[in-house]
């Protein structure tokens, strides 16, 4: 077990994991100032996580909620666990081989999505009663008002908007490593993760909206049956 | 050049002379106070009572008032108006906005949960005010912090402004070039990866050069590293440990307590 968290961390791994928080932040600001409906604000911990393991990518997703806190928006600072979270399974999906592809990079964005989802909710629920500052909140209240229970309304309310933020997470993590020179990556500990298998990109990118259709009437199906149960 | 990212104040004061690691103690429980304790105006009361007196008698008040009108107020008032409409608890409607009801329990509800929140962001305001980041990341790395974890923070509090100050800059070019950043979704959604781009590559490309940098200053060595700065840990310290770290323990059990 020591080994294996050990084995995620060379001196490279310690030097990206300050610039992975510093782009995670710098990018979330970006994002905000082009006023998209969208966070973006995982993609240094996403790459941390495919480049050199989960346990990497859980201490940045972690540190990078603390720094944020700390020296920007406190409001972000109760959330560590959710960014650690995303971090780590980022890392498991990139180790079973889920960051090879664009179809597959959508498959990952969802797993972390449903993730984060599911950690994000008990924090929202005992320290905030299901609403916090963020603007989905919204959501959740017209929820509680028409009786819905706590727990399904912010529940229902992290899957409406979570798959689209770490979907498009992923993807942009996933077209930045393919950017990188093959130099540059070789000297992380997980460098084969990230390798690119499958044929002409445009084929993929197909199959990858197509794989887009299938969650989104998924997570639809799943919104169906926790609001109705 | 940039400054680090750091809220230090200089100045000489009790609160400066104690050890890092009792500041962190101290927020830490304050903070760990003010979500268990049973009592409902404990919040209220340690910001009147705790954290305002210490700003004074750390002589960083100016300061605190200042960071508290502009960062911790407007949120803390954010999740005050949300908690408020939106909280469907109580039945003694106060009045009605649309389908909302503002109850008096849950005006209730969300003046302690603001509240907390300002104990919790006051606390490490106050924490950072007081305590210079290099000196309390070298007091953990001598308690057995590994020296890792204190490179990824100080670093970190360096990268970020110099980072923000890239972004700054890529965005004027881009724009002077003629990039659209306030018109259409799509064209906004468009505009992302010529900003994105330039900054995540940049600095990536700086990895490696850093990597070699600080392993040829021994940053993998196994070796004890000795520090220039002596930094003081009193008895008065380690009695004021044990004293905060009793509070939370006595809080947390009131709040388990079935009554």
């Amino acid at each position: 077990m020591l080994e294996k968290i050990k084995n995620n961390f060379n001196t490279q791994t310690w030097v990206l994991i300050p610039i992975a928080i510093a782009i995670n932040i710098a990018v979330g600001q970006i994002v905000l100032l082009l006023k998209l409906p969208v966070f973006l604000d995982s993609i240094g911990t996403v790459l941390v996580a495919v480049l050199c393991g989960p346990w990497a990518g859980a201490l940045t997703g972690a540190l990078s909620n603390v720094i944020w806190g700390i020296a920007i928006d406190p409001g972000a600072l109760p959330w560590w666990p959710v960014a650690a979270m995303i971090g780590y399974m980022a890392g498991r999906m990139a180790q079973w081989g889920f960051f090879k592809s664009w179809w597959k990079v959508v498959v990952t964005g969802f797993v972390v999505a449903l993730t984060a989802a599911i950690v994000s909710t008990p924090i929202a629920v005992y320290l905030f009663g299901g609403i916090t500052a963020s603007g989905s909140s919204f959501i959740t209240a017209y929820l509680l008002q028409t009786g819905t229970g706590i727990w399904q309304a912010v529940v229902s309310t992290s899957f409406l908007t979570e798959p689209v933020d770490k979907i498009t997470t992923a993807m942009l993590a996933f077209a930045i490593i393919q950017g990188l020179p093959k130099r540059t990556i070789g000297g992380y500990p997980k460098a084969e993760q990230a390798t690119v298998e499958g044929g002409a990109s445009k084929n993929q990118l197909y199959i990858a909206v197509g794989v887009v259709v299938v969650l989104v009437l998924f997570a639809a199906f799943m919104l169906r049956n926790i609001l109705g149960g | 050049m940039h400054e680090r990212l750091s809220f230090y104040v200089k100045r000489n004061s009790v609160i400066h002379d104690l050890n890092p690691l009792t500041k962190v103690i101290l927020t830490l429980a304050l903070i760990l106070i003010a979500f268990t304790s049973p009592w409902y105006w404990t919040p209220h009361l340690l910001v009147l009572v705790a954290i305002i007196p210490l700003s004074f008698i750390g002589k960083v008040a100016p300061e605190f008032f200042r960071t508290a009108i502009r960062i911790i107020l407007p949120a803390a008032g954010f999740l005050f108006l949300m908690q408020a409409f939106f909280q469907p608890v109580g039945d003694t409607v106060i009045f009605k906005f649309y389908f909302l009801d503002v109850t008096q329990e849950s005006l209730m509800f969300a003046f302690r949960n603001a509240t907390r929140v300002i104990v919790m962001v006051s606390a490490f305001t106050f924490m950072l005010l007081t305590t210079h980041p290099s000196e309390l990341m070298s007091d953990l790395t001598r308690r057995g912090l590994p020296g890792q974890f204190a490179y990824v923070i100080i670093s970190t509090l360096q990268i970020l402004p110099q980072m923000q100050a890239k972004a700054q800059t890529i965005i004027s070019a881009q724009r002077s070039r003629g990039l659209d950043t306030e018109s259409s979704f799509l064209k906004r959604m468009g505009s992302l990866s010529p900003l994105i781009g330039p900054l995540v590559f940049g600095s990536l490309a700086e990895v490696e050069e850093r990597a070699i940098a600080i392993e040829a200053r021994g940053f993998t060595s196994k070796k004890v590293k000795t520090s220039l700065h002596e930094i003081p840990d009193h008895s008065s310290d380690k009695i004021i440990r044990w004293g905060l770290v009793i509070l939370v323990i006595l809080s947390i059990a009131l709040n388990l307590w079935p009554s």
